[in-house]
């Protein structure tokens, strides 16, 4: 059963990437720095507002982190490690982490507070904007694995990884990754300077604490998403398979987390035009691309 | 495990606890980190992270002496501050209706830097101290107010019909008095409520049986207002600042929200600047220090605009040297004041990397010795300007945003981002000889201001290091003397004008005009019919400062 | 087995509760995602009874389609949060009709419905991924070709529609 060793190196990983997030937005590297955040959490009050949607309020969080631990249920670590090996895994990872948006919008409009509920619905938006083209890349992916199963599609890149058979497909991939991490540029529902927090605002104390834990697992599983997808998984040399995948999916976390650093945020109608007018036409075109290939070059 | 702050007995965990909290202290800055930075205070080098909203903060930062009104403001979001949490008065004596201040400094990063070491020993030890004393605002307990479901404009105090559909009116909790000041208030009544059906009134009106016929949207909707795009939503009034990070801090704003557009903007309850005009007359030898305090964020130009006016009145004029270390003053504080601004900006539109470096320029620009140390920093400025030039999705991001009417008044960066020349230095005599050219732009938006400071900043290191000096001009004026005096000066947000009547070595009497007050009549072309961050870009491009806005 | 038998028939409760919730609550927003996790359970049913493409397919599907729903009931709805205690029904008796109708007519589809014999097992997943897609692109492609051309058909002419009105 590799249920216990995923769930332990999906643990360490979301802790690396806070590690990480801390790094990138303060120029401190602080290896303890989350561990005594996380205990100041706990130490602090945790304030429920005045007029809640209690049962929203309080499940957000929880669903956030909920559909990012399924989600890196079907993501495998290794050659077998992975703990439910679903025919239909790469469908899956996408399912899940569409309540992604459902926890946003309802920790958005729980708290009964205008930057919230703003920030929430913002998040549906970039939704509408990234859901389609990350669907269509997957598809894709799964052409040349010719099966859904996460796995497969990781065996299949065992001679050229998936970012250089397909790069277009990568590249709308990764954008998507990170709008689906409201990472910056695109944090729009969490907009620091714009809405103050916007989803998170409200959030103190341990219910704060679930929140911040849920978007590091949910980075962590972005990551690995797209380590399985379009680095080759655990492919690679010397190096045991579990390590392979641990250093391309901090990598790749690493990555997202510092781009964001140097670009503004995104305008909200620039997000959905492009994410229309040149992701969805883009990721068409990787799928015809891929499509050709496979029939004349082959896998 | 832990139950609360204030919980007796530490036990080893609460120690811990404790002792973590220490470490991680957050803080939300009041007024706000650019007034800090103006102040030459960095809280970020000081170990304190900048929070956006007082609920994520553990030590509310008062810096510099604040208006009753603000200090009403920081009170409400030191209310909405989770437990354990203290307040840090740097440079404040009165922090009232705050509870006193836990920790003092003065205005000095070192003040700063040892504060933050006894913050810590006072987390460590008395996080969970048994009698911390409770604190209430007046201006956020709540009471109860009745509003129609249909037309939330509709508030009475009793129970009734909606005059508009005459549906019952149900209650809703409103906070008494001061609503929203305080960016953390987040408005709790006038959000649509998730609130789910809790209210004890009996309110089941059919509407099958009412005149309408069923549910007739288009009787529902008649009297709602109607966007610009035709479509009838709830509107919602939303309180932004004085303390919200978007904004500048101290300005305090109210949008009447649609969806995420922003249908109208207002000054919260008339109240647009935090300027006092009493206690300036007086003596004319203090006269420049007590106007130079008026706006934190440019000292130098108001102490300037005072001097110039009492020499006006007086009729002497400074000799060249004192003019060309005034030019030096003048134009550093130009460049810091821009530097400030781009920093808030990067903050604004969530672009870290140009938010800490644009700070640490500004800081070592405030701290600088000489000219020497200015030239080497005008190499940097220029690499940052470059940086920003190149950025990538900036130009999307703000080009077209913040157009201002044509006709609209302005002065400053912001007409000269607009294609005008306007410009006081080009008729100062200190400034002809330097060679000065003012920097004029075509575009009028957001992306072309922030393109003029730039290159403002370069020119105006480039003054520094001409002028040679960047002493703070003294003022001399005749003792005793009486007179009326006149002057301008072209502050970094634009042109500054003061007229002043001199009475026996007194002022008596005065007027001033100043930039932000001109400009704050733009908010409402900038931001109405905006999406909430476009507005808040297009206010942000226009560089307000509500300390020179008269209250 | 058994197992599986439970398991559907916690989620088909589930199901049948969320739909519930759907109609006793005034708040648009609850009322919106309790449709969601309505449908969500659904998908579960479906996985329980090892139909594992059209479950994820529904538990994805359904998440997209609920949120935009929710987003225009926020909208256009006076009261979204439900704060007013405002009665959403209207022609109650037809509706109570109707329902009791569309149950009767459900349940006799169920039951006299011949199903043929039950399988033994259910095809492997990717077996039933395969074969779905076969039955896609074979015999109902001319049906779903047609249902998305008219659906495709429907939008344009909606946006059409809407920018007419705008410009006059």
């Amino acid at each position: 059963m590799s249920f216990l060793p995923v769930v332990l190196a999906l643990l360490a990983g979301a802790y690396l990437v806070a590690v990480l997030e801390g790094w990138v937005s303060t120029g401190r590297f602080r290896p303890a720095g989350p561990i005594l955040s996380g205990l100041a959490l706990l130490g602090q009050e945790s304030l429920v507002p005045r007029t809640p949607d209690r049962i929203f309020f309080e499940a957000g969080p929880v669903l956030l982190l909920t559909s990012a631990l399924l989600a890196s249920a079907v993501l495998p670590l290794g050659p077998g490690v992975v703990i439910v090996d679903l025919a239909t895994g790469a469908l899956f990872v996408n399912a899940a982490l569409v309540y992604v948006m459902v926890a946003l919008v309802m920790s958005g409009w729980g708290p009964d507070a205008a930057y919230a509920m703003v920030g929430g619905f913002r998040f549906l938006g970039q939704l509408v904007g990234y859901s389609m083209p990350i669907v269509m890349v997957i598809a894709a992916v799964a052409m040349r694995a010719e099966s859904l199963a996460t796995t497969e599609v990781v065996e299949s890149q065992a001679a050229l990884w998936n970012a250089l058979y397909q790069p277009v497909g990568f590249v709308v991939f990764m954008a998507a990754a990170m709008a689906l991490c409201f990472l910056p540029p695109f944090d729009l529902p969490t907009a620091p300077g714009e809405l103050a927090g916007g989803v998170v605002a409200e959030y103190t104390g341990w219910r704060l604490a679930v929140l911040r834990l849920a978007r590091a697992v949910l980075v962590v599983t972005v990551a690995a998403a797209v380590t399985v997808f379009f680095l080759g998984g655990w492919h690679g040399p010397v190096l045991p398979p579990w390590a392979w995948s641990a250093v391309k999916t901090l990598a790749v976390a690493a990555g997202m987390l510092a781009a964001g650093r140097y670009v503004p945020r995104v305008r909200e109608e620039h997000l959905l035009a492009w994410w229309w007018k040149l992701g969805i036409p883009l990721a068409l075109l990787n799928i015809f691309v891929v499509g050709i290939m496979l029939v004349t070059v082959g896998g | 495990m832990i139950s609360g702050p204030r919980e007796a007995r530490p036990s080893w965990l609460r120690r811990l606890v404790a002792r973590a909290a220490a470490r991680e202290l957050a803080a939300f800055v009041v007024p706000g980190p650019e007034v800090a930075r103006a102040r030459g205070i960095d809280p970020g080098a000081a170990g304190l992270a900048i929070a956006d909203t007082p609920r994520h903060a553990s030590v509310l930062v008062v810096v510099g002496e604040l208006p009753e009104g603000l200090r009403r403001a920081a009170a409400v979001a030191y209310a909405q501050m989770p437990r354990p949490r203290a307040v840090f008065a740097v440079g404040a004596e009165n922090v009232s209706p705050l509870p006193g201040p836990d920790v003092s400094a003065a205005l000095g990063q070192e003040d700063l830097e040892e504060g933050v070491v006894r913050l810590r020993e006072m987390f460590a030890e008395g996080a969970f101290h048994p009698n911390a004393p409770e604190f209430d605002v007046p201006a956020i307990r709540s009471r109860t107010g009745y509003v129609c479901p249909m037309h939330p404009e509709v508030v009475r105090e009793e129970p009734g019909q909606c005059p508009r559909c005459g549906m019952d009116l149900v209650p809703r909790e409103a906070a008494a008095g001061e609503h929203g000041e305080g960016d953390g208030e987040r408005d709790h009544e006038e959000a649509p409520s998730g609130e789910h059906g809790h209210a004890e009134h009996g309110a089941h009106d059919d509407m099958d049986h009412g005149g309408m016929g069923f549910m007739s949207m288009v009787e529902m909707t008649r009297d709602l207002p109607r966007s610009s795009d035709g479509l009838q939503m709830e509107w919602v009034e939303v309180p932004f600042g004085p303390l919200f990070p978007g904004l500048p801090a101290g300005l305090a704003l109210t949008f009447t929200l649609d969806g995420d557009t922003v249908a109208e903007a207002e000054a919260e309850r008339g109240i647009e600047g935090w300027a006092p005009l009493e206690g300036l007359s007086g003596p004319a030898e203090t006269f420049a220090d007590r106007l130079s305090g008026l706006d934190p964020l440019s000292p130098v130009a108001y102490r300037l605009l005072a001097s110039r006016a009492l020499e006006n009145a007086a009729g002497v004029a400074p000799d060249e040297r004192t003019g060309l270390a005034r030019v030096g003053a003048l134009e550093r504080e130009r460049a810091a004041s821009h530097l400030n601004w781009l920093a808030g900006f990067g903050r604004l539109l969530g672009y870290s990397w140009l938010e800490e470096r644009a700070g640490e320029l500004q800081l070592a620009l405030l701290w600088s010795a000489g000219p020497e140390e200015v030239a080497r920093l005008a190499g940097e400025a220029g690499e940052l300007a470059r940086r920003v030039e190149w950025t990538p999705l900036l130009r999307r991001r703000l080009g077209g945003i913040g157009t201002l009417p044509a006709g609209a008044e302005a002065s400053g960066p912001v007409a000269r981002a607009g294609g005008s020349a306007a410009d006081a230095r080009r008729d100062e005599e200190a400034y002809r000889r330097l060679g000065f050219e003012p920097v004029v732009l075509r575009g009028n938006d957001a992306l072309s201001r922030l393109r003029v400071r730039l290159a403002e900043i370069e020119q105006s290191l480039d003054l520094v290091s001409r002028a040679g000096s960047v002493s703070t001009p003294v003022v001399a004026p005749g003792g005793g003397s009486s007179g009326t005096g006149a002057a301008t000066v072209e502050t970094p947000r634009g042109l500054a004008t003061l007229n002043l009547i001199l009475e026996g070595g007194a002022v008596v009497a005065f007027e001033i005009g100043t930039p932000s007050a001109r400009h704050l009549k733009l908010v409402k072309p900038v931001s109405e019919q905006r999406e909430v961050a476009d507005a808040l870009v297009g206010i942000a491009s226009l560089d307000l400062s509500p300390w020179e806005v008269v209250r | 087995m058994l197992l599986q038998a439970l398991f559907a028939g916690f989620f088909g409760m589930a199901a049948v509760w969320f739909g519930v919730v759907v109609f006793r609550t005034s708040s648009m927003v609850r009322s919106a995602l309790a449709l969601l996790f309505s449908m969500t359970a659904v998908g579960a049913m479906f996985l329980a009874m090892e139909a594992e493409f059209l479950g994820v397919l529904q538990i994805m599907m359904m998440a997209t389609e609920m949120a935009i729903m929710a987003i225009f009931m926020v909208m256009y709805m006076m009261d979204p949060g439900g704060l007013g205690q405002m009665d959403m029904s209207h022609q109650k008796r037809a509706a109570q009709a109707a329902g009791v109708l569309g149950a009767l007519v459900a349940i006799g589809v169920a039951l006299l419905t011949s199903w043929g014999p039950a399988a033994n097992a259910a095809p492997g997943a990717a077996e039933q991924t395969r074969l779905l897609g076969i039955e896609l692109m074979e015999r109902s492609m001319l049906i779903f070709e047609t249902a998305g051309v008219t659906i495709l058909t429907a939008m344009i002419a909606a946006t059409a529609a809407a920018i007419e009105r705008r410009r006059r």
